[in-house]
């Protein structure tokens, strides 16, 4: 809990729950948004674990996102089964999957990787749409029933936000308090040079699995929190593309910094919504704004946005110094 | 050949590490050849031989980077081909390498390379990083603190927030030994660690081997400076086209003649 | 049971051929700038549907086919090696995720101008010949398939004498082989990269543009052909040779399974042989172990 001591952490929890009854209630919109930009934190965050700061570039998040989701839908919709029970058989799915594909794939490297990655994604998406008697293929899945926990069943908006919220909370929090801890060092020195950190004792692969375990659970979370939200689900949001679209949230917000992604995903998510006049310009947009960061500001969005704390910290307490 | 008596008589006779029979080919060419050779505990002893004798091979068969076609890698009696270089290092070996291999992405630090070499001290899991977090923050500033004092005495404190790439070139070289010490090991390779320094860094660098043996750990010095070599090393192990040609005190080294013609080439009547 | 016989299996063969071509080329537009520039480029797709695309829109404005073919080749070259000169070459001292992050960059960008400038819809080229298809043992082969497959066979000749004959390629081989050397002996690697750019995007154009009388090509429809291409270089390996025959076993594969299995899980079958062929390649697995050598 030390990760609390922080006074702006605080304040960026407090904003987030009070944002519903406040900001909320003035543009009513923004919560649906909201709520989609939350399960794209998650989704981002949970591969930057993986990918910024371990090093591993996998295409495939989607395809965890695909189980989840799936996984909750059928079971909730079709099975009638809770959709708490749901969603944690989402998980052991997700996560079997992701122990049995990880302890081959992960030992290569680079492109290759990516690329056998991709082709789980591929193979996870044809055979959602292959199977329609199960998913309802190509036209989707639909009447998922709401999420239901304790007696309490999820229905307004607001109580949306606020689950999903919670979740991205823990669920940041958890690959933050990651990120700095010797796990976090650790990591970051398989990212950097394995044959180096094997010499310091580090098991390489086995590091490897568990993080690739871990970041396609939270996927499957995310996976879950959708179908119940959306009440419907297709394989469109779950193909390749979303892997990628994923993949240059990481790269835009600042890899490896799991702050860095949540920008992203909030930037990308969010972009639709300010050009929507000029909706065709949005791929193109983000095409350039993407090759601008990459190529002028190395460290993401991210790091533009700590420059420009750091610049106003430095003008407010500029009178102090002589 | 080794029967077992004759290898746990050498453990008895205080051997660390004993090399046998290992060979050694990458397609067609060979690197070692039948290379044996034994390091008692607490002893100095230097590697040498013309480039491309198999050196930096040997070095990475005994940490478990490369397999050898035959031959064995005792340590304490234990055969080491075969075992995966993570396990071999829980073992005690250390090692630094040829072109140093510093931890530099994501903004690691100085002081986060020497904290790496404690690892298997903290061996971190995702259980422990979420659910355990004041015993293994408690466990982190110990080995901060050892670390500390690790930069302190290479003279390395002053740049222990900053990367390793923007190090000049003998502070890495001092950085990747720092690091290899963290773990306390009980055998060191050391792969031409004074390779690039100047004559004054050398010389520091031989007082910093001196310190370190006198800690009681066993040092395998593979080093192409003569003087270093012949100041410091007890034995010597001279390697030519992989195979072993020669070994001894400095002494006999520098007077054997099969040594002066491996580095000078034939003699000249 | 359904009922084969054998001209349909010799159909099969036929479409499968086809695409096999298709990937052929595409293929070998990723494999030089592959083996060149050591980056595998991402919006090689987005050239394939430029290709397309720019061919049907300069014929329809009512330029003749031969010329509109030239023209559509040269800007796609040219695209490609300004784009690896301003793009590619900054980022080329940075982590292979940021690579690969960039040439997605470049791939969504490219995807954004064509919707810009063609719209949403498909659109479809007439075929370069007209005339009736041929019949081959029972089965139809449409008369596009000999200008692919006559494509192709023109390109691997060409090439062949490019990276044999000719001083340029012979230097482009001596980067792929070994740069440092390369630019020791005074090669100039940032122009080989280059070249290497305009090779695969003038590549990827073409191999769109021979098979865009037969498939209907819109703004997004180059990434699975590009994807396709990558699996047939690791089937068939890094060589120019060997990702051709790879593009055809591809072809072929996929059209059995399209056609003997079912179209719907034909991608699950032809990703799984990528997967198996990335984890049984050499050069993935055994790199690592390669790098602790001498």
């Amino acid at each position: 809990m030390k990760a609390i001591k922080n006074s702006s952490w605080l304040l960026v929890i407090l904003f987030i729950a009070i944002y519903p009854m406040t900001l909320g209630k003035l543009y009513p919109y923004h919560i649906p948004l909201l709520i989609i930009v939350g399960i794209y934190v998650i989704l981002a965050t949970s591969l930057d674990l993986l990918v910024g700061v371990t090093g591993q570039i996998s295409l495939g998040h989607a395809g965890f996102f695909a189980i989840g989701a799936y996984t909750s839908g059928i079971l909730s919709a079709t099975y009638h089964i809770s959709p708490p029970v749901a969603l944690g058989i989402g998980l052991l799915i997700s996560g079997i999957v992701a122990w049995v594909t990880g302890r081959s794939v992960l030992a290569l490297k680079g492109y290759y990787l990516a690329m056998a990655t991709l082709g789980l994604n591929v193979v996870i998406y044809t055979l959602i749409v292959g199977f329609q008697w199960l998913t309802g293929g190509a036209t989707g899945l639909r009447d998922i029933p709401s999420f239901t926990m304790f007696n309490l069943t999820f229905k307004s908006y607001s109580q949306y936000y606020y689950i999903v919220w919670a979740f991205v909370l823990l669920i940041v929090g958890s690959c933050l308090a990651i990120l700095k801890s010797p796990l976090g060092r650790t990591l970051i020195a398989i990212h950097s040079d394995e044959t180096a950190a094997s010499i310091f004792g580090v098991d390489c692969p086995k590091y490897k699995l568990h993080i690739f375990v871990l970041s396609s659970l939270y996927a499957s979370v995310a996976g879950s929190l959708l179908a119940h939200y959306m009440g419907f689900i297709s394989p469109d949001d779950f193909s390749f593309f979303t892997s990628i679209r994923i993949l240059v949230m990481i790269f835009l917000g600042g890899a490896g910094t799991i702050y860095g992604p949540a920008v992203g995903a909030i930037f990308l998510k969010i972009l639709p919504e300010l050009t929507y006049r000029f909706h065709d310009y949005e791929l193109l947009l983000e095409g350039l704004i993407l090759i601008f960061v990459l190529v002028f500001v190395p460290g993401g969005l991210f790091r533009i946005l700590i420059a420009m704390k750091n610049q106003f910290q430095n003008v407010r307490f500029a009178h102090w110094k002589w | 050949m080794v029967t077992k008596h004759s290898q746990k008589k050498s453990q008895a006779d205080g051997y660390l590490l004993n090399i046998v029979d290992v060979t050694k080919t990458f397609s067609g060419l060979t690197a070692l050849l039948r290379t044996s050779f034994s390091i008692k505990q607490g002893q100095l002893k230097a590697l040498i031989g013309p480039n491309g004798a198999g050196k930096t091979t040997l070095l990475n068969i005994i940490s478990g980077l490369l397999q050898p076609d035959s031959g064995h890698t005792y340590f304490r009696g234990q055969d080491l081909v075969g075992v995966k270089p993570d396990k071999i290092a829980l073992l005690g070996i250390s090692r630094t390498f040829q072109l140093v291999k510093l931890f530099t992405v994501n903004n690691a630090t100085v002081l986060d390379n020497v904290m790496l070499g404690a690892h298997q001290r903290l061996k971190p899991s995702i259980l422990g990083a979420l659910f355990s977090r004041s015993r293994m923050l408690k466990q982190e500033a110990e080995v901060k603190e050892t670390a500390w004092e690790m930069l302190k005495f290479f003279g390395l404190e002053l740049e222990a927030e900053g990367s390793p790439s923007s190090l000049p070139f003998g502070k890495q070289r001092l950085l990747e030994l720092a690091r290899s010490l963290m773990s306390e090991p009980h055998l060191l390779l050391l792969d031409e660690p004074a390779s690039g320094l100047n004559d004054a860094e050398v010389e520091n660098f031989a007082g910093i081997l001196s310190t370190i043996q006198k800690k009681g750990i066993t040092i395998l010095l593979v080093e192409h400076n003569m003087k270093l070599v012949m100041n410091i090393a007890e034995e010597i192990v001279v390697i030519d086209y992989g195979q072993k040609i020669a070994e001894g005190n400095p002494g006999e080294i520098a007077a054997n003649r099969k040594v002066i013609e491996a580095y000078l080439g034939e003699k000249k009547l | 049971m359904r009922m084969i016989n054998f001209s349909l299996l010799i159909q099969f063969l036929f479409s499968g051929l086809t695409m096999g071509s298709v990937y052929a080329l595409l293929a070998v537009s990723l494999v030089i700038v592959y083996n060149v520039s050591r980056v595998i480029c991402f919006a090689q797709g987005e050239f394939f549907v430029f290709g397309a695309l720019m061919i049907t829109w300069l014929t329809s404005s009512g330029l003749s086919a031969p010329i509109a073919f030239l023209l559509t080749i040269l800007i796609t070259s040219m695209m490609g090696a300004v784009l690896e000169r301003a793009f590619i070459r900054p980022v080329s001292g940075s982590s292979e995720g940021t690579i690969i992050v960039m040439t997605v960059g470049i791939s969504l960008t490219l995807m954004g101008v064509a919707l810009l400038a063609w719209g949403r819809e498909a659109h479809a080229l007439p075929p370069f010949s007209k005339g009736e298809p041929l019949w081959i043992l029972g089965a139809c082969l449409p008369l596009q398939v000999v200008w692919i497959i006559g494509a192709t066979v023109l390109v691997l000749v060409v090439i062949w004498f490019f990276f044999n004959k000719t001083l340029i390629g012979m230097a482009m081989r001596a980067c792929a082989e070994n740069r440092l050397a390369a630019n020791l002996v005074g090669i100039s690697v940032w122009k080989m990269n280059i070249l290497a750019w305009a090779w695969g995007s003038g590549l990827g154009a073409l191999a769109g543009m021979v098979v865009a009388p037969l498939l209907f090509t819109q703004y997004a429809s180059g990434t699975m052909p590009m994807l396709k291409g990558f699996i047939a270089m690791s089937i068939g390996g890094y060589s120019v040779l060997g990702t051709v025959i790879g593009g055809f076993v591809l072809g072929v594969i996929e059209a059995y399974s399209i056609g003997l299995v079912s179209s719907q899980f034909s991608d699950a079958i032809v990703f799984t042989v990528l997967i198996a062929a990335l984890l049984t390649r050499p050069q993935g697995i055994f790199g690592a172990v390669k790098q602790a050598g001498i």
